[in-house]
């Protein structure tokens, strides 16, 4: 699973879905027994985890979004956010 | 008064019927007495409440939630209301056809119980021939790729098929598996001697589960739910009273856990007197032990009351006659003795009382004095 990054394209485990709780006013991953919240950059990358765009695509896209952002900082900073996710066992 | 926190998870009661007849049923004893469930629409009035009120995890739990002819609709309803909606059953009321309906309605993740990893064993366990169905069950759950947990509660009758049961985990294609400790409330309580295993099958239990939490990271998630008689530590029960989850029984009675029952003087409003929100902010059950205000020595003064919250009000009821008292799991508690001999009196012997309805009626008559 973690041997080609390239080829990747993330998309959230079945048991998994993601809501947005009008409550907290923000995005959360629910799974079972628990929530994860999301701040919205982190629920924008995983909004974008649909199974068909790669990691280079999510990051074009975030990069065109927030427009200034260092693309290498970005790229570090959704890898790093997708390993935590799916160290949960949230992403496939 | 403390101000209501936000419930994220709601466990719904559908009914206490059940054709298995487990020896350590979380079921009160005295369950034959229920009756007058609630209704189809009252579940659904229940679901949009505890949506609203910011409830985001339901379980659909029972006895056999299976057994309500009105499940499907529930489930649509659940999901409707943006509910993270799990089915926790028995697996032997289930087929294609019903499991195929319950995914069209939206039904998010199946919490499947076995009792152990041989077919004896484990029906001893059960009361009932129950085995092949309940593991034909889950390989149909698997094959329709639905995201499911396998449970088993442990205890001294399978404690030893701990690595069994995490190959039968895997075989099964479960992503989650619970090793659940038996917690001594209600029937297993009643068989606590025969139930509690000895400090060696615990630890070694408990080394070959840590071993394989690592080893199948990412792969299977289990979970070790510890014994607090044998892991000496209180546990922060429901984490904390009123402060994020709910029980309602089959008769709609709203209460902080579903073993809350035991402790005497309780009485729990339920959603038949009115709104969900009102009896979780201010119902006196829900306020009896939320915060801090109620506790004694030495757990008011306690550096850890905010990690433990004084351990479970049931259990200091139960063995230190108090539920207000220090959980007697504590070994700061005056009560610690009578954990300490409870632990110890663990019994191969002894014979098992099993969960069903005229158990239950003869149980409720035995003399007691009212409190």
């Amino acid at each position: 699973m973690m041997s080609n990054e390239d080829s990747w394209r993330p998309r959230l485990a079945a048991r998994a879905r993601l809501k947005f709780d009008a409550i907290a006013n923000q995005e959360m991953i629910l799974f079972p027994e628990a929530a994860l919240a999301l701040n919205e950059t982190g629920a924008a990358i995983v909004r974008l985890c649909d199974g068909a765009r790669s990691i280079n695509e999510i990051v074009d896209q975030l990069s065109e979004k927030y427009g200034d952002a260092d693309r290498d900082a970005l790229m570090r900073e959704v890898m790093d956010f997708l390993a935590t996710i799916r160290a949960r066992g949230l992403l496939r | 008064m403390i101000a209501a926190p936000r419930p994220y998870t709601l466990v719904a009661e559908l009914t206490y019927r059940c054709p298995l007849r487990c020896v350590y049923c979380s079921n009160p004893v005295d369950f034959h007495r229920s009756r007058d469930e609630l209704a189809t629409e009252e579940w659904r009035r229940v679901f949009s409440q505890a949506a609203e009120l910011g409830v985001v995890q339901l379980h659909l739990s029972g006895g056999e939630p299976v057994l309500r002819g009105d499940l499907v609709e529930l489930i649509q309803h659940a999901r409707a209301c943006d509910l993270y909606t799990n089915l926790i059953t028995g697996g032997t009321l289930l087929d294609e056809e019903k499991l195929l309906r319950f995914r069209a309605a939206g039904l998010d993740h199946i919490q499947l119980s076995i009792q152990g990893a041989a077919r004896e064993s484990a029906e001893m366990v059960a009361g009932v021939r129950s085995y092949r169905k309940k593991l034909d069950t889950a390989r149909l759950i698997s094959k329709l790729g639905f995201p499911f947990t396998l449970n088993v509660v442990i205890h001294r009758l399978n404690i030893a098929e701990v690595p069994e049961l995490i190959r039968t985990a895997l075989e099964l294609g479960a992503q989650r598996l619970e090793l659940a400790n038996t917690q001594f409330y209600a029937w297993a309580a009643e068989n606590r001697s025969a139930l509690m295993p000895t400090r060696e099958q615990y630890d070694r239990a408990e080394g070959i589960a840590r071993e394989a939490i690592a080893k199948y990271r990412g792969t299977l998630e289990i979970v070790f739910v510890q014994n607090d008689y044998l892991s000496g530590e209180p546990k922060p029960c429901m984490g904390g009273w009123g402060r994020s989850y709910m029980c309602i029984n089959p008769t709609g009675e709203v209460m902080p856990c579903h073993a809350a029952s035991v402790i005497p003087g309780m009485r729990f409003e339920t959603v038949r007197d009115g709104a969900l929100e009102k009896i979780w902010r201010d119902s006196p059950a829900m306020n009896a032990f939320r915060g801090d205000d109620w506790m004694l020595e030495p757990c008011r003064s306690c550096a850890r009351k905010e990690i433990d919250f004084g351990g479970c009000r049931c259990q200091a009821f139960m063995l230190a006659g108090n539920a207000a008292a220090a959980d007697p799991i504590c070994r700061l508690s005056p009560h610690h003795g009578v954990v300490e001999s409870m632990r110890k009196n663990s019994s191969a012997d002894d014979e098992l009382i099993y969960r069903d309805v005229k158990t239950s009626r003869h149980l409720s008559r035995r003399p007691s004095i009212p409190s």
